[in-house]
């Protein structure tokens, strides 16, 4: 079963998320921030991460690059933001993700990353 | 006599999300029946009327102090030697190792314990160095120990403990540095002449401000308690406390991730510590 | 080589503690180049009630994120109303980590902070609003549910409804329903709205 991280301070997106994700068949663990995150990614590391920007301690640009940096297997990261602007798309990309919703997202959008960042079938 | 105080699923959901959210501890449906005990006997102790009331209460109360109350019940407080001992493995295979590969003088290496509390903690560190740690015959090790209530400090010089607080010391370092004194155990005057155990108080920054050059700080198992703002003033004392590079861990259930990200997590085999940026940003 | 017992100066109760700094040394601290002295004039600093304009001039030109931190911190104990002005105006800034300091410098004053979040909330900015929602998350005042429908009922930003979603969920009562299912009215295309509105309710009428 593959283990999908969701870090995000808002407790309901991660319930949210989580019930898509275990819906699909994914074992999902949470954290509240980046930093939290990154702790549980250092102890066993994840298959796949989804991450908020706007996060109090650490926020998903410092918890992508540190993850980059860590030295632990890397996976595929979808960062989630409620910004549009493609200016931020592109700060997500140099920080290390690997694909970029724009939030509240919809299930099937999120499982249609998830799997193709996997490299699962899409259908 | 009134009925027991019944705590719904709904309710123990709604507070788990948001003690988790406060404080990073996770109570899973294992947990129920030693959460609900508690919240009852608390919503009993403030006289609120039912769990919702009593939630308002711990979520609204401007001066959290019902929040802190709560937070001491629901962790477990006790101290003992070699409490958390991966902690104390991961002091002599991964910490001290890092230290020492950087390190470029030889000045003592500096161990901070706060709070000593009874002093089963300084006392576990010294052991520890003695009997496991290879590079005690190469370099010196300072530790401190403070704590806020003196009378715990006379205590803790003193060292005399409870069959209870010397249960998980191994028989051998039993034997070799502590001596029976009636049902009680006390450390030998070596180690107790060891540990330079101080008062102070970790809220109060300008209490701290003689405390600087360590390299490694235990803060277990107390920030946990502290509010918001005291929790944050311990962060930065902590680091102005510790050399670059220096160490610092807390008790299992806590995370600088609730207080602060001035400090870098690293992780070791034995555990995650934190760490103070060796160029500071 | 061995355990050696060291000698910390112990800061003694009952002897008088130094006399403080004047407020224009502790001024010329703050411009030095070494981040360790900007640190500790500011931990003085945050003693002195008359100190708040001087931390808050010093806050946008602060290079450390580490010092930074300790303004807020001090900007948090000190809690007057320009303290409080000049974190509400970090939540306009791009910084992100200016943004987060003063976010959680102002959950630590809740009743200074309640006096302006309804301005905050009527901010043209969305991200403000949501900032502010974020707020009122950890904020300990009697007010924030009845702002949160008020949020519900007028704002007509997305994110922001959801944010304020989110929070009903921890804090809504009977007396938000109504404005939760208006919500879901509004935003009848939008699964986690739902999702998030579905739940509250469920917790409102199972209390």
């Amino acid at each position: 079963m593959k283990r999908v991280l969701v870090i995000d301070d808002a407790a309901t997106v991660r319930m949210y998320h989580r019930s898509i994700l275990e819906a699909a068949g994914y074992s999902v663990e949470e954290a509240v921030n980046g930093m939290e995150g990154l702790e549980k990614a250092l102890q066993t590391p994840f298959d796949i991460y989804v991450v908020d920007v706007n996060m109090p301690q650490m926020d998903g640009y410092g918890f992508m690059k540190r993850l980059r940096a860590a030295e632990v297997p890397q996976a595929p990261a979808i960062i989630v933001s409620t910004e549009a602007a493609a200016h931020d798309e592109a700060l997500a990309y140099q920080a290390g993700a690997n694909a970029y919703l724009i939030k509240p997202v919809k299930p099937e959008t999120l499982l249609t990353g998830i799997r193709l960042l996997l490299g699962e079938s899409v259908t | 006599m009134s009925e027991p105080t019944v705590i719904t699923e709904a309710e123990f959901q709604k507070f788990r999300e948001y003690f988790y959210r406060k404080t990073g501890i996770s109570f899973d449906d294992s947990k129920r029946y030693f959460v609900d005990r508690r919240l009852a006997d608390r919503i009993k102790a403030t006289k609120s009327d039912d769990f919702r009331s009593y939630f308002m209460l711990l979520r609204f109360q401007s001066s959290g102090e019902e929040c802190q109350l709560l937070t001491n019940e629901m962790t477990v407080n006790e101290t003992y030697f070699f409490r958390e001992d991966h902690h104390f493995d991961c002091l002599v295979h991964s910490i001290l190792p890092a230290i020492v590969k950087h390190k470029k003088d030889s000045v003592p290496i500096r161990i901070w314990c706060m709070p000593s509390s009874s002093g089963e903690e300084p006392y576990s560190v010294a052991m520890t160095l003695l009997e496991r740690w290879p590079g005690i015959h190469d370099w010196d090790v300072e530790i401190i120990a403070s704590d806020i209530d003196t009378g715990i400090l006379n205590k803790a010089r003193i060292g005399i403990f409870s069959e209870r607080s010397i249960r998980n010391v191994p028989p051998h370092l039993l034997r070799k540095y502590f001596t029976k004194v009636g049902h009680d155990y006390q450390i030998c005057e070596d180690l107790r002449n060891a540990v330079e155990f101080t008062r102070a108080n970790l809220a109060e920054p300008l209490d701290t401000r003689n405390y600087r050059q360590f390299d490694v700080v235990f803060c277990r198992n107390l920030l946990i308690y502290f509010d918001d703002i005291s929790r944050r003033t311990a962060a930065e004392t902590f680091f102005n406390a510790l050399n670059p590079g220096g160490f610092i861990l807390l008790g299992h259930s806590e995370s600088m991730s609730r207080i602060s990200s001035i400090f870098n997590v690293r992780r070791f085999p034995e555990s995650i510590v934190y760490q103070k940026p060796t160029i500071i940003p | 080589m061995a355990l050696k017992r060291s000698h910390i100066a112990e800061v003694q109760p009952e002897l008088p503690v130094q006399p403080p700094h004047s407020l224009p040394e502790l001024k010329a601290q703050l411009a030095s180049s070494e981040a360790e002295l900007r640190r500790t004039a500011i931990l003085e600093l945050s003693k002195h009630p008359d100190s708040t304009a001087l931390l808050t001039a010093h806050l946008k030109e602060e290079p450390s994120a580490i010092v930074r931190e300790t303004i807020f911190t001090a900007l948090a104990r000190l809690g007057d109303a320009t303290a409080i002005a000049s974190l509400a105006d970090c939540l306009r800034t791009e910084d992100a980590n200016l943004r987060n300091g003063a976010i959680e410098a102002l959950k630590l004053l809740p009743e200074q902070t309640a006096r302006i979040i309804p301005n905050l909330l009527a901010d043209q900015n969305s991200d403000v609003r949501i900032l502010t929602i974020s707020i009122l998350e950890s904020l300990r005042h009697p007010k924030v549910e009845s702002w949160l429908i008020e949020v519900l009922e007028k704002d007509p930003h997305l994110n922001v409804c959801g944010s304020a979603l989110d929070l009903m969920v921890e804090v809504g009562s009977e007396m938000s329903k109504k404005a939760i299912e208006g919500i879901k009215l509004r935003f009848q295309n939008e699964p986690y709205i739902q999702f998030t509105a579905d739940l509250a309710l469920k917790r409102i009428n199972k209390a």
